[in-house]
């Protein structure tokens, strides 16, 4: 069990893995039994005092096993090289605030710790803000790290003596042979948001998962839009030559005709529209001839089985039950005859 | 239409939506009596393209969108009658033009789709890279689903 920790220690120690996950890697390696919130707790106390509890934590309220005192004298040599280790990577932060709180004395330890703590994580936290947004890698971090401090602050106010919050920053690691710049993390950052967005319109689009590379993937979806384009003008023509203007208004007779009838379903009025329009362009319009269509079509359309073959209402509703339309839509098949 | 990606969200309403806006600007386009003679066909066809991508934006979400939003302002200039507009602090404007003075650092390549882009997508002057293709996304799905509602009709009405 100590081996797979080890290793999986040394595996993160070079990647983007902020100070947090380092200290729990290190406590479990060393105490295999820890609760991970807890163990993160302990760790930066224990970074905090140099492994000296001065009654400091105020253990009372919790139920802490003696291993603690166990690990300060083991613990503290290993602990206290990581941040040394970890300066080479950027970790500047971290390191300063240990140096400063060792020279402080014990009694007051406590009020300055809780202050510079305070100072520290406002810092930390719009520094890891500021970070955090700009490190995609590091977003999965966040989230264990948001759920760690939940938990961590479940337990504080548990322990009313125990008043220091963990100092939770997350550090963006600037990878190795990477500049630390802050423009170039936005950078980065900004490209991977352009690529996640690109993989999106990749599921989108068809026929793109074939091409690999930025530039033929936009080129298809450019493609795709003016080819989308093209068609809705098409459809259009074709709409413009489909529908001659009939001259008469059919409104009142739609009306008068849901009016006296009894409740009928909404089937009736897409049939009748699409009878109506083939008898007008044989017809070219005349008033009679529609209203005498109209009542012949719409007395046996009552009968009509619901799912007979209407290719406006099949293709809208995809098959399913006409009756969702409303009354509105009625009235809107109905002046589509107009 | 449930989008996959969580932190994108591209949700368009469904055929009906789009069905009904457009059916309902074509029913504004008979009653304004343009069809009568033979010579007006291409206005026609404007007039109905028109119509398709004004009632397609107002299905798709209206003012929530960008491209939206550009497309019926571009469709009243002047006369906005239709469509409120909701006004937001326009903060964004200056941060936009310091993203853009960079932009020549950026890498040449997207840019130079980016911009192709923007000129096919409404609206798509003033925003950046990545908002650009969210709005692309949303773009694509609403034009496929106006394409459908359209052929449906085409197909319903056309003479047997």
């Amino acid at each position: 069990m100590n081996r797979a920790i080890e290793a999986d220690l040394l595996l993160n120690y070079n990647t983007d893995m902020s100070v947090l996950e380092r200290q729990r890697a290190h406590l479990k390696y060393l105490n295999p039994g820890f609760d991970s919130p807890l163990a993160g707790f302990f760790s930066d106390s224990s970074m905090i005092n140099g492994g000296v509890i001065d009654g400091f934590l105020g253990t009372d309220g919790l139920n802490l096993p003696m291993i603690y005192g166990d690990t300060t004298v083991e613990g503290d040599p290993r602990l206290s090289i990581s941040p040394e280790t970890m300066i080479g990577t950027g970790n500047f932060k971290k390191r300063k605030f240990d140096t400063e709180t060792k020279d402080c004395d014990g009694k007051k330890k406590k009020i300055m710790m809780m202050n510079r703590e305070d100072e520290v994580e406002e810092e930390e936290d719009e520094k890891s803000k500021l970070t955090e947004q700009n490190n995609g890698s590091t977003r999965s971090i966040k989230k264990m790290k948001n759920k760690a401090k939940k938990e961590e602050n479940s337990y504080s106010s548990d322990s009313s003596k125990v008043t220091i919050q963990k100092t939770d920053y997350i550090h963006v690691r600037a990878r190795r042979g990477q500049a630390t710049d802050s423009h170039s993390i936005a950078e980065r950052v900004r490209r991977e948001k352009i690529s996640e967005r690109m993989k999106f319109l990749q599921d989108l689009v068809p026929g793109c998962d074939k091409i690999t590379g930025k530039a033929g993937m936009l080129d298809e979806i450019i493609n795709y839009v003016q080819s989308l384009q093209r068609q809705i003008e098409f459809l259009s023509m074709k709409l413009a030559v489909v529908n001659p203007r009939p001259d008469f208004d059919m409104d009142d007779i739609f009306a008068k005709e849901v009016a006296s009838s009894t409740p009928m379903t909404v089937v009736p009025s897409p049939e009748m529209v699409n009878s109506g329009y083939s008898h007008e362009m044989v017809n070219s319009g005349y008033s009679n001839e529609m209203v005498s269509s109209g009542y012949l079509h719409f007395n046996p359309m009552q009968q009509v089985d619901t799912t007979s073959s209407d290719p406006l209402s099949s293709c809208f509703n995809n098959g399913q039950a006409p009756s969702m339309w409303d009354s509105h839509v009625q009235n809107l098949y109905g002046s589509l005859g107009v | 239409m449930a989008s996959a990606d969580k932190t994108i969200n591209t949700d368009v309403p469904e055929k009906d939506v789009f069905a009904i806006h457009f059916l309902q600007s074509l029913s504004n386009l008979r009653t304004q009596n343009l069809f009568n003679s033979p010579d007006t066909t291409n206005y026609r066809v404007r007039k109905i393209k028109k119509a398709a991508y004004v009632s397609m934006a107002r299905a798709a979400g209206g003012t929530s969108r960008l491209w939206s939003r550009a497309l019926l302002r571009r469709a009243t200039k002047g006369n906005n009658k239709i469509v409120r507009f909701p006004r937001k602090k326009r903060k964004v404007t200056w941060k936009i033009s310091s993203k853009r003075r960079r932009s020549d650092q950026r890498a040449p390549v997207v840019e130079e789709a980016a911009e192709r882009l923007r000129n096919l997508v409404p609206g798509g002057g003033g925003m950046e890279t990545s908002k650009l293709m969210e709005e692309t996304a949303h773009y694509i799905k609403c034009l496929s689903m106006q394409v459908k509602v359209m052929q449906c009709l085409v197909d319903g009405l056309s003479p047997k």
